[in-house]
């Protein structure tokens, strides 16, 4: 245990930065120099390419017009994932808390705010992910072209999602501890935190980290290339 | 999946035509299609995005023509794009190479490539799945390298190829010699005569005029009432002697997009830049072929295949619907009194954006013009798209499976006369009409202007447009 907690908590993280880091710049790299000569444009198209791929990205209006159902689930389930993303910005450092405390919140209620939201993204993203699941294996001509990819990467997320939650509704996890690990990881010197459940939920999230440049979540990046492809007047 | 889940589907009597390989041009040996699917790294840049950007949500399928008229797993977009997708990932992607299966890679097999026939050739490459999936995912894209594949190892239906090499040996895919085009053009100015008691030329081989004419030969030849509209325009504008048609070269489509063959859509579209800039013409003036104007004004322009052109290029739905925005064209509407609607071809509407100028001319020339739902962008495709309105063949697809959406469509607008401007609809929605039984005309744009347009203040006198 004690071998698998340095690990995760001194090695890996190093390794899911250089990977990612590399599989994503490399992917850049490579869509950006490959060539497309004719014109792939979808009319109607809007007056701006970045405006259209910028509302693609944030709204999925194509997505909605193609499946009502699937745009509520998938929409939510992003919004809440780019919500959870940046709440967890505040695992990581005290800044956020400090600038809150300068604009005269006081903890408790800073400590409010972030269960209030944090616990309802959670509840949110667990139930839309779940829902997403259900609809893979019950929609025939979604089943139909599902793999072992498609329910493993959906899987692994949602064990994100429970071992997070589980922090957040199970026993306090006082966020001190991810603080001097953050600071102890950018000095080269890992003090890992104590913590089984966190250190379930770090290892598990930093390997979906490491997998999304190979796998089907690289839609997030290559959905800008695609669609500046197709949303082009 | 259980076998049952991969025979179910309502239609799937279909039976696919064999296809000749008589024409053999490369080795069927795995290495080859190997190294064609890692070309895919070269380009182009949508194909390679596609390879690993699938979210797997079904979406595609739930907008496409093929999988609403048959729900068969085979007609699902992605199970058809998997066929080389699966092949991409094994060999040019690092997931693939350590993990295989559970990545959903895995090799080629030995012999599959005629089973592939099948699943490219029912695909009609109508882009509507690519309006609606979230990543921007064309499907027909994938379908076409699918095609290019198999046309190399001379695996094509014998209707394309022969298409192919008819268009690339008389310069139109009919076959029609230049005596042939010059008779039917005699034809229709006759018929102009008759219906006018005037003369209106269609000039043929003029050189230094500023519009040269190409539509479908189909135009010309089938339904040709498109040409004498054309003519008609011109004649009314007072510019008669502005434009001219090539003897030679008088049919835009290109099979050579269909059968994927990069090589033979070029060699095809060559002779007509080649003619464009002999007549010394300012403009290319294509007509109502929808493929025809996407290949020169979406590819060929845009990709430099013959560097900068010394002209333009534009439909002449765009040129017609100008003239009648500013007036100078009337009508007499109580020529077209029976209810009229338009499909947009996929090519013109999704592809080119040529969707207000249809409209404007037939809502001039049309006393009932009624939409069609859902339209434009988001039109269903006709079931015929892709080139599979050439084959005869697989009708029974085409009729029972992918034109079902469409015939519900048209039946839906109640409309006694559908315009399409594009042979290849025209035909397929034709025989959807036999097929299924409707007295409801079919005909191109420029037809219904034709008939209702003031020439010298007088519409055209015919009483019966009945072939
Ligand atoms: C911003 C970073 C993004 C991340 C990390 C991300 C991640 C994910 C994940 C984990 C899934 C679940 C796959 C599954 O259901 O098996 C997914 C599915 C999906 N994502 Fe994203 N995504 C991102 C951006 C986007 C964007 C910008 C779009 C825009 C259209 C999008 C559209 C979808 C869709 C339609 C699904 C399918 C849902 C399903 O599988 O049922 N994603 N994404
Ligand atoms: S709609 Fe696009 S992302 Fe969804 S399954 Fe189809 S091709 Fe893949
Ligand atoms: S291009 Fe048209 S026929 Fe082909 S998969 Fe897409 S929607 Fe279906």
């Amino acid at each position: 245990m004690e071998v698998f907690a340095f690990f995760v908590g001194g090695i890996l993280p190093y390794i899911t930065v250089v990977l990612f880091i590399f599989g994503m710049g490399y992917r850049f790299y490579v869509w950006a120099k490959t060539p497309q000569p004719g014109r792939m444009t979808l009319f109607p198209a809007p007056d701006s390419l970045a405006g259209g791929v910028l509302a693609e990205s944030l709204f999925f209006p194509s997505l909605f017009k193609g499946d009502k159902i699937l745009w509520l689930f998938a929409w939510i389930f992003h919004a809440t994932l780019a919500l959870v993303f940046l709440g967890h910005i505040r695992v990581f450092t005290a800044l956020i808390d400090r600038m809150l405390l300068a604009f005269g919140m006081n903890p408790e209620g800073i400590d409010v705010m972030s269960a209030t939201a944090g616990g309802v993204a959670g509840v949110l993203l667990l139930t839309t992910g779940l829902l997403l699941l259900v609809r893979r294996i019950s929609v025939r001509r979604v089943r139909d072209i599902s793999g072992i990819p498609d329910f493993s990467v959906m899987i692994l997320l949602i064990a994100i999602i429970v071992t997070g939650d589980l922090m957040r509704f199970g026993t306090h996890f006082d966020l001190e501890q991810t603080r001097v690990w953050t600071v102890s990881l950018l000095t080269f010197s890992p003090i890992v935190p104590p913590n089984g459940g966190f250190i379930l939920h770090a290892f598990l999230a930093m390997i979906l980290i490491i997998y999304i440049p190979y796998s089907k979540i690289l839609h997030f990046g290559g959905i800008f290339f695609t669609q500046a492809l197709v949303r082009r007047r | 999946m259980s076998e049952e889940t991969m025979q179910s589907g309502t239609n799937s009597g279909t039976t696919f035509p064999k296809m000749t390989r008589e024409t053999q041009k490369a080795p069927l040996d795995p290495e080859s299609i190997i190294k064609a699917i890692r070309a895919i790294d070269d380009g182009p840049k949508v194909l390679k995005l596609y390879m690993e950007m699938c979210a797997r949500c079904g979406t595609c399928a739930a907008q496409c023509p093929v999988y609403f008229g048959d729900s068969a797993r085979k007609y699902n977009p992605v199970e058809r794009s998997d066929l080389i997708r699966s092949i991409y990932k094994k060999y040019c992607t690092t997931s693939g190479k350590l993990l295989g299966g559970l990545v959903g890679a895995r090799d080629y097999r030995e012999g599959e490539l005629e089973e592939w026939a099948e699943h490219f050739y029912t695909c009609t490459g109508c882009r509507r799945c690519a309006s609606f999936c979230p990543m921007g995912i064309d499907n027909s894209v994938i379908t076409r390298k699918g095609r290019a594949i198999l046309d190399a190892a001379g695996i094509t239906p014998e209707t394309m190829s022969k298409v192919v090499q008819i268009s690339l040996d008389t310069g139109n895919t009919d076959g029609a010699t230049p005596e042939a085009f010059r008779a039917a053009i005699d034809f229709l100015e006759e018929e102009m005569k008759d219906e006018h008691g005037i003369d209106i030329k269609i000039p043929v081989d003029c050189e230094g005029v500023e519009y040269f004419y190409v539509p479908p030969s189909g135009d010309v030849l089938v339904n040709p009432e498109a040409t004498t509209g054309v003519a008609k325009v011109f004649f009314v504008l007072g510019m008669q002697d502005k434009w001219t048609m090539s003897s030679r070269y008088f049919d835009g489509a290109n099979y050579g997009l269909f059968t994927g063959s990069d090589a033979d859509m070029k060699a095809d579209n060559k002779p007509y830049i080649e003619e464009a800039k002999r007549l010394g013409c300012k403009v290319l003036f294509m007509g109502e072929c929808g493929h025809a104007y996407r290949i020169m004004k979406m590819i060929m322009e845009p990709a430099k295949w013959w560097g900068d052109l010394p002209f333009k290029i534009i439909n002449c739905m765009e040129f017609t619907a100008e003239k009648i925005k500013s007036g100078k064209l009337q009508f007499d509407k109580s020529k077209n009194p029976q209810p009229v609607t338009y499909h947009d071809p996929c090519n013109f509407g999704r592809s080119c954006n040529i969707v207000d100028e249809p409209r404007i001319i037939l809502e001039a020339s049309c006393q009932d013009f009624r939409e069609m739902f859902p339209n434009r962008g988001e039109n269903w495709c006709c079931g015929g798209g892709g080139g599979l309105s050439a084959m005869d063949d697989i009708i029974d697809f085409r009729m029972n499976i992918a034109g079902k959406k469409k015939m519900e469509q048209i039946r839906a607008t109640g409309a006694k006369y559908v315009a399409a401007a594009c042979s290849n609809c025209k035909r397929q929605l034709s025989q959807l009409m036999e097929h299924y039984k409707e007295d409801i005309a079919v005909g191109g744009v420029h037809d219904m202007l034709s008939r209702a347009i003031l020439v010298n203040g007088k519409a055209a006198d015919r009483v019966s447009y009945e072939a």
